[in-house]
């Protein structure tokens, strides 16, 4: 028996041709981990994800929060909330769902507080436009480098996109006076969904 | 036609076979005794203690990216009504502390984590994860101070135990195994293997009638 046929041979051939264009198929710039983009962005700006915009309007340090103005319980901490308000634009494609966290420079990840049953960005119907509040309970002393991540969970087969928006929290000095001046007690916002 | 070497070499072999028979058959039914003797008394069963350590409360455990500080524990009963049949629970108070220096990632406990031991060979229960300020499963911050909650187990209705025994399980940081293919990045491994045992003074309240 012949055990290398050049139809044998052919097929290897093609093997490794397949192998090479699976190569082409994978993006140009070379990232952490390849199956993700992370844009960057600040507060005030907007964030391309996927085909919807997503924009940090306002961060809020606050010693207690509650849910609404009257009837709520207060809800204090021994470290200090961080209250992100944002505005997300919903494009025709579905964003899918997102996990959100907050990591500082010192390697702390803070994660929605459970008080409230919003722990994600979340986005109205095509062509609509919601904001929305997250508020997190964050350790004072490592809050240099704030940032909100918003990891993408839905889709595992296809590029994904992660955003990573600086809560503009640069030093020490910052951090510090910031967390001084943190109001009282923060009352979350009733989500608004309009028109975009 | 059989020669007389065949003949020879049979009686042989046939005296071969049988001149050690009965030693062998000896041997054989004591084997089947031992076995008998053995399956009877209940076999090789090792009969092992308790394989992790006992502490007695007021005790602090640290185990995997927890802080317990035990305190006290409660069995709570309410009383049956015209509506529901009577029901208790074990609550057991902590004070909770992220020490995850791994990730240095904010996480709420499992309630497989905490697992009240019943005694008697009985399955273990489970709590319901941590409450802590009336809020279950609250996500415990790295490098806050600990908070104080507690944990709820599901026990039957005349359940009257001056002691108390709950097992710790801690989760483990490690990485799978690359071998196979797996992601070597190591990760919070959230079964938990057994890390110790907790023995607490159990105080019985009534629930009041509104």
């Amino acid at each position: 028996m012949k055990l290398y046929r050049p139809v044998t041979v052919a097929v290897g051939v093609l093997f490794v041709l397949l192998g090479g264009l699976t190569r082409l198929l994978q993006p140009d710039s070379v990232y952490e981990d390849p199956t993700r983009i992370i844009t960057r962005g600040a507060i005030g700006e907007d964030v391309r994800y996927f085909d919807s915009t997503v924009t940090v309007t306002r961060m809020r340090f606050a010693k207690s929060f509650a849910e609404n103005k009257d009837d709520s319980p207060r809800v204090d901490t021994e470290g200090v909330f961080v209250a992100v308000e944002y505005d997300a634009v919903r494009g025709t494609k579905n964003p899918g769902n997102n996990d959100v966290t907050l990591t500082a420079d010192d390697g702390s990840v803070y994660k929605p507080v459970t008080e409230i049953i919003e722990a994600s960005i979340t986005f109205a119907e095509p062509g609509f436009a919601r904001s929305g509040a997250l508020v997190f309970e964050v350790n004072p002393s490592d809050v240099v480098g704030l940032t909100l991540d918003v990891h993408t969970t839905s889709f595992f087969n296809v590029l994904n996109q992660d955003l990573a928006i600086d809560l503009g929290v640069p030093d020490e000095e910052i951090a510090q006076r910031s967390i001084e001046q943190a109001e009282d007690q923060y009352v979350i916002p009733d989500s608004v969904t309009r028109v975009a | 036609m059989e020669s007389l070497d065949d003949v020879i070499d049979a009686m042989i072999a046939d005296r071969v076979i049988h001149r050690h028979r009965r030693k062998w058959l000896i041997a054989l039914a004591l084997v089947i005794a031992l076995i008998v003797v053995l399956l009877l008394t209940g076999g090789f069963k090792e009969h092992k203690g308790r394989a992790v350590p006992t502490f007695d409360a007021p005790t602090t455990v640290q185990a995997g990216r927890f802080e317990y500080g035990f305190t006290e524990a409660k069995i709570i009963r309410r009383p049956k009504t015209d509506y529901s049949a009577a029901e208790a629970w074990l609550q057991v108070y902590f004070d909770l502390k992220n020490i995850d220096t791994e990730t240095k990632a904010a996480t709420s406990m499992q309630g497989r984590l905490l697992r009240l031991v019943p005694g008697g060979g009985a399955e273990l229960i489970e709590s319901n994860g941590a409450s802590c300020h009336d809020e279950l499963n609250v996500v415990v911050v790295y490098g806050l101070p600990s908070q104080p909650c507690y944990a709820k187990f599901d026990v039957p209705a005349d359940y009257a135990e001056d002691v108390v025994e709950i097992a710790v399980l801690a989760e483990e940081y490690k990485s799978d195994e690359g071998t196979m293919g797996a992601d070597e990045k190591p990760y919070w491994h959230s079964a938990g293997v057994p890390h110790s045992v907790v023995r607490l003074k159990a105080t019985i309240e009534t629930e009041k009638d509104e």
